[in-house]
């Protein structure tokens, strides 16, 4: 087998694992392309068949792109899908501009508990990846949360042999990712050698490319002619610039200077 | 002989965090300043320095005459010590020049609209931190070198360089890791001491209401930045 | 052409050099990239400080938990050959469960000690985890050889040490290197300070090292992992854990007996799959109807099978707080299997830290040590000589839910 099958199979391996502890088990999908490559691996490992919900936490402010690339692809791959959303907050207008943070809060964090709490669901497949969150080897493949959705890095078990844990009593519910030993390389090699398909945004137009895609406010384009898989690819061999995400930090500047000027400082 | 090593902002969590073993000591914790209605820094080291609360006296003097707050020597526990040094402390003796300059440039930096430009203010705000930083623990360690009966040596770094950098915890890591070098580097009883700690607030840091202790003697508990007049001379003068 | 990766661990006592040498082994292959480098160089001069390598892992580190960074080459450097992915193995006791989660992942091992201080709490704790793993490639270096005035003697001596201290456990090390990894001496390029050692560099050693491939000759193993209906299909999925499964093979399920034949090799949107490697997680269906479920283990016909016993001795190491003790039940996972036991008896109970033991014969084994257990099952698991196929010669003890011991099998009883 060559990496990527190596990645894969593990990947299939822990999908499948997950499912048989857990019946009430959803798959989150941001329709990004790492949880869109895991929509796919799921299928693999289930014969085209999903056998448990796909979640999609919808903000109300996602690219119209993500919208249609939903549509189109749950009826494709007969999906079951849920949307989750935060009717209140949307309706008490909750926006970016309230302050990034709270946004997050109510739209995304929020509308994952209450989605959460609505269906009963035990455990939560996720397309993270270790390259994005450190080389530390703190994370794990079940990673249980609590009511509150924190995590207790500190005191976790090991993990060892493709043994996992199980859930117990007081913990929420458990977190799976079956990409966590994937790299951010691996995925576009892996999209482009099974053909997944991903939201056009990430292919570059006029000079600019999404590098990753969320809400369409606080999603900034990286300058780049990469327009292709293969063109992408090379882009991520070669890049060695990293870029801070011009995202508006308004609020947060507004806050402290009220702050600092209580302080005395200014 | 004693030195307190006083750290502005010094933060508990993340001592805690990176796991400084030298700004921990054998013995560290939190300190109680609840009854201060803000965490100030001219507030805290002028309570410090004499071991009462001087909030009420500060705050009179309103926000632009407060950081010029000159406490006479002998209002403050120095005073005990035949042969003390301290250095830069606010409140006492520090650089205001120095400490305007700070107070001007993140105003700038705030009031600032063009990004461009507010990064190039951010960078000189940084380098003039980092520049007085520099001069200050040299002095520092020549201090230790001489004839003192008392050694106190302010390090404004993580405060100043924490409120438009917090958020870059690489950045707070080198500085915290610098400081517990600087801690490692003094021998005998020492304190290390913090007027309050930082807390992030996206990039930047606004004061945590808690200060941090540490020292390699005994255990404070949960002292009040006033306590500290009483535990230095106990441990040094047995007074 | 694919580029080969393969999964490297450094382990060691904290503070014998781990972060340095990471950065080192960056640097010098120019894997890091020239601005960050360039961003701590210039607050370690602002602070007055020298560059330090284990600062700027800090700041890769950091700067990637905050999802900013967007490079993907940091966490590989590369050699001529392939691309080495390091796999983080903290050194502080506390993190005894993120050194093995992170080591059992690992295809080879670098063990750093330093050579001022020789082996210490945590190299002997490590090295026992290597060893547990069943890790056979691994380089021991001596660090700090800047701080001994690059002295074949210190080397030779403390070399004479670890070997001695290795050995006792079962650890052979394919090569011992005299290193500086401040100063760059024989990490990426030979040392000019230290004519006397002639043996390779670090990067040399590892390029020696091979990919760990599970067996793909000889018997075949495939976990049954669930059994799931298609489409009116009922397909076995499972993971071929050893040997090649290929259409057609008569098999034997395991603990039943009874026998079949491999009708076909499902995978989706793929007709007329004729085979499946080891390490395939894949699917199957039979030719006769025979009960088949979790945990079971398919082998070939005529080929050597797994033994199935009521009793199995092995070397476990101990990972929780809650001790384990004789007389309680737990639940032993080795592949697919789940399979309560009784902890029978704890014949000797070893400081991993020390290697000493404590005492033959206990009651209970705790955190961080290491014990010989005897495990009996009601109903028969099926094991291997770890030796042979190591999957099914190894597994792990999970209490009230938790892992908390993995081991080794050490003897099969009927």
């Amino acid at each position: 087998m060559d990496h990527l099958d190596e990645l894969e199979s593990r990947s299939i391996y822990i999908i499948r694992e997950a499912y048989r502890q857990f019946k009430d088990i959803a798959a989150l999908w941001s329709i990004g392309k790492d949880s869109t490559t895991l929509v796919w691996l799921i299928r693999k490992a289930f014969y085209g068949k999903v056998p448990f919900p796909v979640v999609h936490i919808d903000t109300s402010y996602k690219f119209k792109e993500i919208y249609a690339f939903r549509e189109k692809w749950a009826k494709e791959w007969n999906l079951k899908l849920i949307v989750g959303r935060n009717e209140e907050a949307i309706k008490a207008g909750m926006g970016p501009e309230r302050g990034k943070l709270q946004c997050c809060t109510a739209l995304k964090t929020d509308a994952l508990k209450m989605t959460i709490d609505k269906y009963g669901f035990k455990a939560l497949l996720l397309g993270i990846r270790r390259d994005e969150h450190g080389i530390r080897a703190k994370e794990r493949y079940f990673s249980p949360r609590n009511r509150e959705f924190q995590w207790n890095y500190k005191d976790q078990p090991p993990e060892l042999w493709d043994q996992y844990k199980t859930k117990q009593e007081g913990e929420e519910h458990i977190r799976v990712h079956p990409l966590l030993h994937w790299t951010e390389l691996d995925i576009w090699n892996y999209i482009k050698r099974e053909g997944i398909p991903v939201v056009e945004l990430y292919f570059a137009k006029g000079g600019r490319r999404y590098r990753s895609i969320g809400c369409e406010p606080c999603c900034s384009p990286i300058p780049s002619d990469a327009d292709t898989i293969d063109k992408i690819v090379e882009e991520l061999k070669t890049t060695k610039i990293s870029e801070r995400s011009g995202r508006a930090q308004d609020k947060e500047r507004a806050y402290m200077m009220q702050k600092l000027r209580a302080l005395g400082y200014m | 002989m004693i030195t307190v090593i006083a750290i502005d902002a010094l933060e508990y969590t993340l001592v805690e965090e990176f796991n400084m073993r030298n700004l921990k000591q054998d013995y560290y914790g939190r300190t109680d300043i609840s009854e201060f209605s803000e965490p100030r820094t001219m507030v805290l080291w002028s309570s410090f320095m004499t071991g009462e609360n001087r909030e009420a006296e500060i705050l009179a003097k309103g926000d632009k005459e407060m950081w010029n707050t000159r406490i006479p020597h002998e209002e403050t526990f120095f005073s005990h010590f035949k042969n003390p040094f301290v250095l830069d402390l606010p409140g006492y003796n520090y650089d205001l020049e120095q400490h305007r300059r700070e107070r001007e440039l993140l105003k700038e930096f705030f009031e600032e609209k063009d990004e461009e430009r507010k990064r190039e203010v951010r960078r000189k705000y940084n380098e003039n931190a980092f520049a007085h930083h520099r001069r200050v623990k040299e002095r520092f360690f020549e201090a230790l070198e001489g004839d003192y009966d008392f050694v106190l040596g302010y390090f404004s770094v993580a405060d100043v360089i924490g409120h438009l950098n917090f958020g870059n915890r690489s950045l707070m890591k080198m500085i915290y890791r610098d400081l517990d070098d600087i801690v490692s580097r003094v021998e005998g009883k020492k304190i290390v001491l913090s007027d309050h700690g930082m807390k992030a607030v996206g990039a930047f840091g606004d004061h945590s209401d808690y200060g941090f202790w540490s020292t390699n003697f005994r255990d404070l508990g949960r002292p009040r930045i006033t306590d500290f007049k009483r535990i230095v001379l106990q441990e040094a003068l047995g007074e | 052409m694919e580029r080969e990766h393969l999964k490297l661990v450094i382990v060691g006592h904290v503070d014998h050099g781990k972060s340095t040498l990471i950065g080192r082994l960056f640097y010098d292959t120019d894997s890091l990239p020239r601005e960050k480098l360039e961003e701590v160089r210039q607050i370690c001069e602002a602070l007055g400080r020298e560059l330090e390598f284990a600062f700027v892992m800090d700041h890769l580190e950091e700067e990637r938990s905050q999802g900013i960074t967007i490079d993907t080459a940091q966490t590989f450097f590369k050699t001529a050959k392939r691309d080495y992915v390091i796999i983080d193995a903290p050194g502080h006791r506390e993190f005894t469960k993120n050194m093995i989660t992170g080591a059992s992942q690992a295809e080879a091992a670098i063990l750093i000690v330093d050579v001022s201080e020789g082996v210490q709490e945590q190299t002997r704790r490590h090295a026992y985890i290597l060893s547990m793993l069943g890790l056979k490639q691994v380089i021991v270096v001596l660090n700090k050889m800047d701080l001994v005035g690059y002295s074949e003697e210190v080397f030779e001596k403390v070399r004479g040490h670890t070997l001695d201290f290795l050995k006792r456990i079962g650890i052979n090390p394919t090569y011992v290197i005299p290193i500086s990894a401040r100063e760059g001496d024989n990490v990426a390029s030979r040392s000019e300070r230290m004519p006397w050692y002639t043996g390779p560099t670090i990067l040399e050693a590892l390029d020696t090292f091979k990919k760990t491939e599970r067996r793909d000759g000889g018997p075949l193993r495939f976990a049954v992992q669930d059994v799931y209906n298609i489409e009116g299909k009922r397909i076995i999925v499972g993971r071929v854990e050893a040997g090649t499964l290929r259409r057609g093979d008569e098999i034997v399920i395991l603990p039943t007996g009874e026998r079949t034949r491999v009708k076909s090799i499902e995978e989706f949107m793929r007709e007329g799959v004729e085979e499946a490697p080891p390490g395939k997680s894949t699917g199957i269906t039979l030719e006769d109807k025979l009960f088949v479920d979790r945990g079971q283990i398919l082998c070939r016909l005529e080929e050597e099978t797994p033994k199935m016993v009521s009793e199995v001795k092995g070397s476990i190491f101990w990972m929780s707080s809650e001790p384990l003790q004789v007389g309680e039940s737990v639940i032993f996972k080795c592949s697919t299997q789940e399979a309560p036991c009784r902890v029978e008896a704890i014949e000797r109970r070893i400081d991993s830290s020390t290697l000493e033991v404590i005492e033959e014969s206990s009651s209970r084994l705790e955190n961080r040590e290491v014990g010989e257990v005897t495990l009996s099952f009601a109903s028969p698991v099926i094991v291997e000589d770890f030796n042979v196929t190591p999957e099914l010669g190894r597994f792990v003890i999970e209490k009230e839910g938790n892992i908390s011991g993995g081991g080794i099998i050490t003897r099969l009883e009927g």
